[in-house]
């Protein structure tokens, strides 16, 4: 901290030092829209230079320049940004017309650390989804599963339906095998964490006992935790060409958040209640019964004979998915400020239930982002946020002890009694080791989360000239949450008649600080040249601390972990510290050609060498044609073709490069086992190489632009535990396994349909594919990622895809042969909004995934438990049972688990009605009605083909029994005043 | 610009002051290897004492499982397990798979314990904190229960197992039978000389005391001779070297009168970091269970007390056409111990040796001594080797039911034809493969 402060007080006297104006002519006038509303806070600059201002909260401005030449340049967001030649005009009040920017050419994007440039000049295809995209439609539960379907390029995985969210987020294909496969989330600077934490549910499931030791406890992904109302626009940098800046921390993406700021003028207020509903999208129905059909399966004929007398068949499943979860979210937010300061406030709270009884998500959220001028020259920023997250998930998913809700319903038939009696006892489940009702209504399974996140923000001017100006820019923050999971297994379960009441608490604290320093200079030598040069420090610390407490015989009726005769504690900890420094320089030639080039170096105590840097350099150059006058012909608007090149990498996982001792106690004594994993010394970061290329162009007047983008993407040294000879006493060691390469297309094209004072029709449709190959490895064929070869298992390997499915198969003589692909064939999605009528706004995505294959156990649960609806089908006409024919084919072919998972979702509808009011205060209302995944069109045979047994990782798609997926129905009402 | 320069000097000083710190932040959650191997204290060295002791009952019931399915002692069910009642039985096409959970898991436990073992000869050989007669006391150890949980493996894989895997960069080559039988000998002889001139510097679990007043604690120097040779008598019988079988036993703590369940064995507690006992399943339970095979009562000789080791169930249970009314009921709660070798097992190995050497009197006082202690009246059969073999298996099958013989004898006596088949289709495997982890090119 000393040395911080030591390089921190000469800059801070620096700005002090005097700062020089050449002012002569006095430029003044208004912003308008095109209903003649002020735009306040849009961006007045003399071109290519160094002086500019914004405009208040009347949309006024005023400037003073040196002389009466040259062009001024307004842009504000949202708006085309236009250029007015001065010398012939009266510069005194004038009134400007800006258009809206349908084509988004205008946006600002951010591609340094410190920088940003226009779309227009844009080297790579970066994704932006605005708050309208995100929230403004049918907003969904949590953050990652409102990007779902919204960003080309992006393949977006929800794991269950579990309240609280899980999403997995791949861009441009999977990157990292064994490392991280999850983008960067930096919300207003600050680093934020995404880890999922296990609430250590195994010792009950033991889903890792078996088949795969993976952590199947479907814990929710943290960023789930940051509001989506809040969020005033993301940007999600797809690969290491947009994203080298950020280093090793960048290879799988970054996604930039930016948080709603106040805006100056009067404190204006808005209070948002959405109620709705939840219900289950799909069930698979029950399994209807003869008495041939009990006795076939064993099952306890007298006690189905007195069911069906009795009436009393269940269908079990809807009874336990088959809830209808109210839904409520409340939004209070307030804005306002002066010139010199700004702020934004907003208080939040969702409370949802889930589809299971007795399961919901709740989030309770405090934001506060001030931002201050200190002077003309300094300005800074503070975001502060608040949450408070809770998550009843229940107990779904794979288990190797009969214990979940759906591995027991798989083999409970319908006329069996599970429900309690008259004095709440519940009978036991004599078809599987547990009784779903009551696991259902006894078992606690929750998350709970405090989270404190705050950013700073700084930026200086240093030092300022007619042609130069510097400033200096600091960003960075704390992300600190506690987490605790809570896991209670009363003794009064049927499972638990061993444990005897187990309860498992576990505590996490993760602490995450990260700053970014820079000095960036514009320099602008002639009319024709700008350079923007920056040069800076970064520095990441990521702690985690999580203590998981599990004590069994629990005394009756407690909870607390002392309250039981066994205990076993468990800490796990993580740190690191990343160090790194970048330079980069962009060179704007003509507000034309665009050049970029950079380097960042970083170094890691994960690495094997905590000391070593690496290198990620980066180069790009985009060359808008019709800026330069190519086109001319009146048919491009815009037109611009582009490249871009970039490195980022990926660090080992903490720990990877130590071999272990394990505790292993036995009767008292203290015992040390080597870990199961293999460290490797040498271990090095993963590195990725992206080359984007690009063409983009807007014709029809701007009202069709089209961007269509190719890359190739190289992940060398890619991060593997490979498995090793058992016999040398480990399992898994830590390799730098090979390369791997993903290429794909994006195509996206946006069109002002219709515009007409009526109605206006806006939409866009992308396009996107992605190929992963791993070209290179140096290690023999490596299965992983779900169940083995009998029951499908993902498998890397030289000269195939990346996320091939293998699996034995008829003929193959026992070896696993190629039997699907979990990459889709191509992604599509149509994205509108239909304005008529004035006040009426429709909007509506429609995502398409084309194939696509999961591995579907699920089905294979309820044919070996007899309770498949289909089970007795005969489609192939051969008399046999479709469900024995399955069966039989276990151990002969996995190919039945293997399924086609594509689908069609109408993910988000809504109808908005916006009015103005004349009542005193209120200034506008908008209700209106939403709905999220109410027509999907899919083969899969399963819930939902979105679901992922193994979480976030690498291997999505492998389904055991989840907890099934929802429907949304949300009625909206929105009040501002 | 001068200013200009002098901040940039100013940002780039710090910058390189920050950035020249080294910084090595280690494991925080628990001790490397290297740790150990530099140098390490008793008390470390007993850590990985323990860690042998405790690891050799990770996936332990798991292996007892196979091996008493493929032997056709018990059923295990389980709700999301299939292949427990497909591929270990055969039913219909399914084989033995190279790579899934019921060979590896259980074949990687017991060589991570053998690196463990590796571990703790080497560590114990880099300290120059033990005197000689205490590194012979680690060495002893290291190497009996290297040899132990070796044959562990080879019991699966039978014919083929890696002996020599100290260094995990060049792992020895996959010996073959009768080679692998010699090499865990060899070992366990290797272990007895440690032993000899040893101090026993490290505590064992109440697994190693006895339960007998009268009899002592097996977790001295003398009572680690006694464990070794009880092995090194199992492994000879497995060899077919009977005389040696013999000898094996008079220095281990073989005993025709002593009680049957004196002995060794894994024990299992609640404490932190320990384990319990996953063989036992209450009875009665549904989903998951451990089932009798249906013909264990039928086959049982009238008033064997052995039925004892599994229970009448309320209601019978069915999986996958497989059908009994019985629990098996040999591990009574989650703190059962599981043996490693007892008595009983020893007087039988002595009835084998006796019966194989064709002093068959031997033979038949050690099996009646078996026979007594079960409530049966004394043997009446033949005497001849064939009917003592068959009674001598007899009495194999229920006296080690559940512990993970049966598959083994009847397969050392050519016998697996006779293990019942319940399904048509289904098959009796020799072994199991080698899994697919171990291969060349894999």
């Amino acid at each position: 901290m000393r040395k911080f402060k030591g390089f921190l007080m000469p800059m801070l006297l620096a700005l002090l030092c005097p700062v020089v104006l050449w002012a002569q002519v006095s430029v003044s006038g208004t912003i308008l829209d095109s209903k003649n509303s002020p735009v306040t806070g849009a961006s007045v600059r003399l071109r290519n230079s160094t002086i500019g201002t914004s405009t208040d909260a009347t949309g006024r401005f005023s400037l003073n320049i040196p002389s009466n030449s040259g062009q001024l340049e307004i842009s504000s967001v949202g708006f085309k940004s236009q250029t007015i030649t001065l010398g012939t005009i009266e510069v005194a009040n004038m009134s400007i017309k800006l258009e809206e920017d349908a084509g988004k050419l205008d946006e600002v994007v951010v591609t340094g650390l410190a920088t940003n440039v226009k779309r227009r000049n844009l080297a790579n295809a970066v994704a932006t989804v605005s708050s309208k995209e995100l929230a403004g439609t049918a907003p969904a539960q949590t953050l990652d599963a409102a990007l779902n379907g919204k960003i080309p390029g992006a393949y977006i995985n929800s794991n269950s339906g579990a309240p609280g969210g899980g999403i997995s987020v791949r861009l441009r294909g999977v990157t990292s095998i064994f490392g991280n496969t999850q983008p960067l989330y930096v919300v207003d600077g600050v680093f934020i964490d995404n880890s999922s934490t296990p609430a250590g549910l195994n010792t009950v499931t033991q889903a890792a006992a078996a088949g795969n030791p993976a952590n199947q406890d479907n814990p929710s992904n943290r960023i789930s935790d940051i509001r989506p109302e809040d969020i005033e626009s993301i940007e999600i940098l797809k690969g290491a060409s947009a994203s080298a800046i950020y280093g090793s921390k960048a290879a799988a993406g970054v996604v930039i958040i930016a948080t709603k700021r106040g805006k100056q003028g009067v404190t204006r207020f808005n209070i948002s209640q959405d109620l709705g509903f939840v219900k289950p999208r799909k069930l698979l129905g029950a399994r209807p019964l003869t008495e041939q059909r009990v006795i076939d399966q064993e099952w306890n004929v007298e006690e189905y004979r007195a069911a069906v007398a009795a009436g009393k068949i269940y269908d079990y499943e809807k009874e336990i998915y088959g809830e209808t979860g109210f839904t409520r979210n409340t939004n209070f937010s307030m804005t306002g400020g002066s010139d010199k300061t700004t702020f934004y406030f907003s208080a939040a709270q969702k409370d949802e239930e889930g589809i299971v009884k007795y399961t919901g998500y709740r989030n309770s959220s405090l934001r506060l982002n001030v931002d201050h001028r200190i002077t003309d020259n300094i300005k800074v920023g503070f975001t502060s946020n608040y949450i408070n997250s809770s998550s009843d998930r229940s107990l779904t998913q794979n288990d190797n002890a009969g214990v979940t809700l759906g591995v027991a319903l798989s083999s409970t038939p319908s006329f069996t009694e599970l429900h309690p009696n008259s004095v709440g006892e519940y009978p036991d489940n004599r078809y599987a080791a547990s009784n779903p009702i009551q696991t259902r209504d006894l078992v606690t399974n929750n998350e709970k989360v405090n989270r404190f996140i705050f950013g700073i923000n700084l930026d200086a001017i240093l030092y300022k000239s007619p042609k130069s100006v510097t400033r200096v820019v600091g960003r960075g923050g704390v992300d600190y949450y506690g987490l605790k999971t809570n896991a209670q297994f009363p003794s009064t379960l049927q499972f638990q008649e061993v444990a005897k009441g187990t309860s498992i608490q576990g505590f996490a604290n993760n602490l995450n600080t990260n700053y970014i320093i820079s000095l960036v200079n514009n320099w602008n030598p002639s009319d024709n040249l700008g350079l923007t040069t920056s040069l800076g420090m970064t520095q990441e610390k990521h702690e985690f601390d999580n203590l998981l407490n599990t004590a069994t015989q629990v005394i009756s009726g407690q909870t607390n972990v002392d309250q039981a005769g066994a205990l076993t504690p468990v800490q796990f900890r993580t740190k690191n510290k990343d160090d790194g420094f970048f330079i980069q320089e962009e060179a704007t030639l003509h507000d034309a050609i665009t050049l970029t080039g950079g380097v960042r170096f970083d170094k890691s105590t994960n690495n094997g060498d905590p000391d070593k840097y690496y290198a990620y350099p980066k180069a790009s150059v985009s060359w808008n044609l019709s800026r330069l006058g190519l086109g001319e012909n009146n048919l491009f608007d815009n037109l611009k073709v582009r490249a871009a090149y970039g490195e980022a990498g990926n660090f080992p996982a903490y720990g990877s490069k130590f071999t272990a001792f394990i505790i292993n106690n036995i009767d008292g004594l203290p015992g040390s086992i080597v870990d199961r994993i293999r460290g490797n010394a040498a271990i090095e970061p993963e590195r990725q190489t992206e080359f984007e290329a690009g063409l983009d162009f807007t014709i029809l007047n701007n009202r069709l632009s089209v961007e269509f983008s190719w890359y190739n993407k190289v992940v060398k040294d890619f991060l593997l535990q490979r498995t090793v000879p058992p016999s040398s006493g480990f399992a898994l060691e830590w390799v730098n396994a090979g390369d791997l390469r993903n290429r794909g297309i994006e195509i996206g094209l946006n069109a002002l349909v219709i515009s007409k004072p009526n109605v206006k029709w806006n939409t866009t449709v992308n396009f996107w594919k992605n190929r992963s190959e791993v070209t290179k490895l140096v290690i023999p064929p490596t299965v992983l990622g779900a169940f083995g070869n009998t029951l499908g298992t993902f498998r890397i390997e030289e000269g195939a895809s990346a996320t091939q499915i293998v699996g034995i198969d008829e003929g193959s003589g026992g070896l696993a042969v190629k039997l699907g692909d979990q990459e889709p064939d191509f992604q599509m999605n149509f994205w509108n909004e239909v304005n008529f009528f004035k006040n009426f706004t429709l909007r509506f995505l429609i995502h398409w995934k084309q194939r696509g294959d999961n591995l579907n156990l699920t089905e294979l649960l309820t044919d070996l438990g007899g309770t498949s609806h289909d089970y007795d089908d005969d489609k192939n006409a051969n008399r046999i049972p479709d469900g024995i024919d399955r069966i039989n084919q276990l151990g002969v072919t996995a190919r039945p688990f293997v399924q086609e998972a594509g689908y069609v979702k109408l993910r988000e509808i809504a109808l908005y009605y916006n009015f103005k009011v004349g009542w005193k205060n209120i200034r506008g209302i908008r209700l209106g009605v939403s709905a999220n995944n109410y027509a999907v069109h899919t083969d899969y045979k399963s819930y939902d083909p979105e679901v992922s047994n193994f979480g976030s990782g690498f291997s999505t798609g492998v389904e055991v029994m989840p907890y099934p997926s929802s429907k949304r129905a949300t009625f909206h009402i929105s009040v501002d005043f | 610009m001068k200013k200009y320069k002098y901040i940039l000097l100013l940002i780039a000083l710090p910058l390189f002051i920050l950035q020249a710190c080294k910084k090595e932040i280690g494991n925080l959650n628990s001790p490397t290897t290297d740790e150990f191997l530099e140098n390490a204290s008793k008390a470390e060295l007993n850590n990985l004492v323990t860690g042998i002791e405790s690891g050799m009952r990770t996936n332990l019931p798991m292996y007892l499982d196979v091996m008493g399915m493929i032997g056709r002692e018990m059923y295990r069910f389980s709700g999301a397990e299939p292949r427990y009642t497909t591929e270990l039985l055969g039913f219909g096409d399914a084989t033995l798979d190279n790579n899934t959970f019921y060979l590896n898991n259980p074949w990687q436990s017991r060589y991570r314990v053998v690196k463990n073992c590796n571990l703790l000869i080497e560590a114990a050989n880099n300290s120059t904190l033990l005197n000689d007669a205490e590194k012979k006391g680690y060495y002893g150890f290291a190497k009996t229960f290297k040899a132990y949980q070796l044959l562990i493996n080879l019991n699966m894989t039978y014919d083929s197992i890696r002996i020599d895997v100290a260094d995990p960069d060049n792992l020895g080559p996959l010996v073959t039978n009768p080679q692998a039988l010699q090499d865990i000998s060899d070992l366990l002889d290797e272990g007895l000389s440690d032993f000899s001139g040893a101090e026993i510097t490290f505590a064992l679990t109440s697994g190693f005391s006895s339960a007998f007043a009268a009899l002592p604690d097996l977790n001295d120097q003398a009572g680690m001779v006694k464990v070794n040779r009880a092995l090194a008598a199992r492994v000879y019988a497995y060899r077919a070297q009977w005389d040696n079988v013999l000898t094996a036993l008079n220095e281990s703590f073989f005993g025709l009168q002593l009680p049957l369940s004196y002995g060794i064995s894994h024990v299992f507690t609640t404490g932190a970091g320990d384990q319990v006992n996953t063989a036992f399943f209450p009875p009665n339970q549904t989903g998951e269970v451990r089932l009798a095979h249906p013909s264990y009562v039928p086959d049982l000789q009238p008033n064997d007390d052995r039925e004892g080791k599994t229970l009448q169930r309320e209601e019978p249970a069915s999986s996958n056409d497989l059908t009994s009314d019985r629990d098996v009921w040999v591990y009574t709660s989650q703190l059962a111990p599981i043996p490693i070798i007892k008595n009983e097992e020893l007087i039988l190995l002595y009835a084998e040796a006796k019966i194989q050497l064709g002093q068959f009197p031997d033979a038949v006082t050690a099996l009646n001594r078996i026979r007594q202690e079960h409530g049966l009246t004394p043997y009446a059969g033949a005497i001849t080797q064939n009917a003592l073999v068959d009674e001598m298996l007899y009495n194999r099958r229920y006296s080690l039911f559940f512990e993970g013989h049966r598959w083994v004898d009847m397969r050392r006596y050519n016998r697996l034809s006779e293990l019942p088949l319940d399904r048509p289709g289904d098959d009796v495997w020799v072994e199991f493969p080698v899994p697919l982890t171990e291969l060349p090119g894999q």
